[in-house]
């Protein structure tokens, strides 16, 4: 019965391929079919969901019946399927926006790009081998390369260019990190991986090499400082409902993979070295973002740097190595996907009805469409982590964690960041209530969503109890690896 | 002393680096990206080499323990694809930018900035 969980990675496969066959018959039906399959994905996430939270046993996906690690194995547990079910409902959500949003040709292709890039995201969520992750990340990166170039202006292939140059050199630098742990322990499976660490079976010099450069790899996907130039650019250029999809989980999986292969190999001698490595350079990220964001010009390009800022706070909970930090860090990721999916949504649909987003195209967006500009304010309200909001509860854990973990400068640093944040953002709040004039523009349905999401963010910031319940969950699946270890029945290993 | 196969491949993919970070022509920089890619398989396939055995096809007279690691064979495979994929994409892309841009010359292909 179990297995049925399969679906979520042969369901967006199978559909994409029948986009083809679609618009043969019929164009208009496209859209309508993209919202009826992420609407599936969805249902059989939730379900997925469900399973895995009522019965508190990861569900185990063996390719072709294969135990690991001989095979390939999916291993769904609490914090995949808490993202699984974000990514879909999110990617339904784009869907929905997708239909009022794109109308650049040819349609087809970018429904068939939608639900792979989907797929990227699912498999690189709940994949537990490490080659098999790199498949996934590279599906993931080629249709992100290509939906950023979608627009086919100059900006947007310039865009895309940047993007494919780094990913090109972070999927190669990660592979040589799979090649370089597999040639010293002889296996890809990560519960085997991180058996063999947690025994010393692993040369400290290899595995601290094969990790640096797996982190250097994954830090492209993930918007890390050094490496995320080209998000920046990516963001602007790309389609409105393409920008939501990479903010709000084609950056969480880099993270995610990212965290899960540091904590595979915890055990591994110098491993601190490499955490403290990842610890500077998230903060250099979240610093170096919230400066830049201060100076733009253009909202979708604010929103994006502000975006980088919060992907390293998550990154900074990750590399702090407590139990507090990880569960802060997945607290985040969530509320972050949330509160992202929202502005970049409610941005880009201001973009297509006032035809730009240019802070001027802002001015007077309180009178001119208030409903819009009261999802974008909480929004922004809530990313400066003010309290009775959701983002206050992760950010407050997150400074907290730093701080018992002994990194005093690390958390003021990211303090001044958020004083920072709160800069642009207000100015953006001012500019939208309180300057300038405009006649009413009439807002569709598409804003019911949006106030819907604005009315979660503000649910989550009063009642953060229940939701902190099940992000503990996820965050000790990512921080005990002996559990891990033990829910994952290696062929030829006695438990 | 270090395998030889070991030092060609890291150094086909330093120089595919070197390519990447120096050169201004952008179909220079996708060469370089591509000769990395074959560093990098090339390592991944040098790994699994066993001194002395043959390739890991089982038939008469090859026993499993002739063959040399068939994994990173099946690793190298699917890299190869991807790669190709990846540079298909790159160079379709770099098309476009000629289109619009009228050059090549990465220093030149500056519109987004701030």
């Amino acid at each position: 019965m179990s297995q049925v969980a399969s679906l979520l990675i042969a369901l967006p496969l199978i559909s994409a391929f029948f986009v083809p066959v679609l618009k043969q018959i019929k164009k208009s039906l496209i859209f309508p079919y993209l919202t009826l399959i992420t609407l599936l994905q969805t249902g059989i996430a939730g379900w997925v969901f469900y399973e895995v939270y009522t019965t508190g046993k990861p569900i185990l996906i063996y390719a072709g019946g294969w135990r690991p690690p001989v095979g390939i194995n999916l291993y769904i547990g609490p914090f995949a399927a808490l993202f699984i079910l974000i990514i879909a409902i999110v990617s339904f959500l784009t869907s929905l926006f997708s239909m009022r949003m794109v109308k650049v040709e040819p349609i087809d292709k970018y429904a068939m790009l939608f639900l792979l890039l989907m797929l990227g995201a699912t498999g690189m969520i709940a994949t537990g081998d490490i080659f098999n992750l790199f498949v996934f990340m590279e599906i993931t990166a080629i249709t992100a390369y290509a939906l950023t170039a979608y627009n086919k202006t100059g900006e947007a292939a310039e865009a895309s260019m940047k993007y494919m140059i780094l990913g090109g050199i972070g999927s190669s630098f990660f592979l040589i990190g799979v090649a370089l742990i597999y040639g010293v322990t002889g296996t890809l499976n990560m519960a085997q991986l991180a058996e063999f660490a947690s025994a010393g079976k692993i040369m400290p010099v290899v595995a601290q090499v094969g990790l640096s450069l797996i982190i250097f790899g994954l830090a492209v996907e993930a918007e890390l400082f050094p490496l995320n130039a080209w998000a920046p650019d990516a963001y602007q250029a790309a389609p409105h409902p393409i920008t939501v999809m990479f903010s709000a989980f084609v950056v969480k999986a880099g993270l995610y993979a990212m965290a899960r292969i540091l904590y595979l190999l915890q055990k591994v001698n110098g491993w601190d070295s490499v955490l403290k490595l990842l610890l500077i350079m998230a903060t250099l990220t979240v610093i170096f973002a919230e400066l830049s964001a201060l100076r733009q010009k253009d909202v979708k390009r604010m929103i994006a740097y502000s975006s980088i800022g919060q992907v390293g706070l998550i990154a900074l909970a990750f590399s702090l190595g407590t139990q507090a930090g990880v569960d802060a860090g997945v607290f985040h990721m969530l509320n972050h996907a949330i509160v992202k999916t929202m502005m970049f949504l409610g941005v880009g649909y201001v973009g297509v009805m006032v035809g730009g987003t240019r802070i001027e195209d802002f001015r007077g967006l309180g009178k001119r469409m208030p409903l819009t500009a009261l999802s974008l304010s909480v929004g922004a309200i809530s990313t400066v982590g003010v309290p009775l909001f959701n983002v206050f509860w992760s950010k407050f854990r997150i400074i907290v964690a730093t701080i018992q973990a002994g990194f005093v400068w690390p958390a003021v640093l990211v303090l001044f960041a958020s004083v920072v944040e709160a800069v642009y953002y207000f100015r953006l709040l001012h500019v939208m209530w309180f300057a300038g004039e405009g006649e009413r523009i009439k807002e569709g349905w598409i804003v019911v969503f949006l106030l819907l999401l604005a009315l979660i963010i503000v649910g989550i910031g009063i009642y953060p109890t229940p939701v902190w319940e099940i992000v503990k969950r996820a965050g000790s699946d990512i921080f005990a690896v002996k559990v891990y270890i033990n829910n994952v029945p290696l062929l030829g290993v006695v438990q | 002393m270090i395998s030889a196969y070991y030092f060609g491949a890291i150094s086909l993919v330093l120089i595919g680096l070197y390519a990447v970070l120096v050169k201004k022509n952008l179909l220079k920089i996708l060469i370089g990206l591509s000769i990395m890619e074959t560093g990098v398989n090339l390592l991944l396939i040098s790994i699994g080499y066993v001194s002395g055995r043959s390739a890991p096809i089982l038939s008469e007279g090859i026993t499993p323990s002739q063959a040399v690691d068939p994994i990173p064979q099946a690793l190298v495979l699917t890299a190869i694809v991807i790669g190709v994929a990846t540079t298909a994409m790159a160079l379709s892309v770099a098309i476009i930018l000629y289109e619009k841009y009228r050059t090549l010359n990465i220093e030149e292909i500056r519109r987004l900035r701030g």
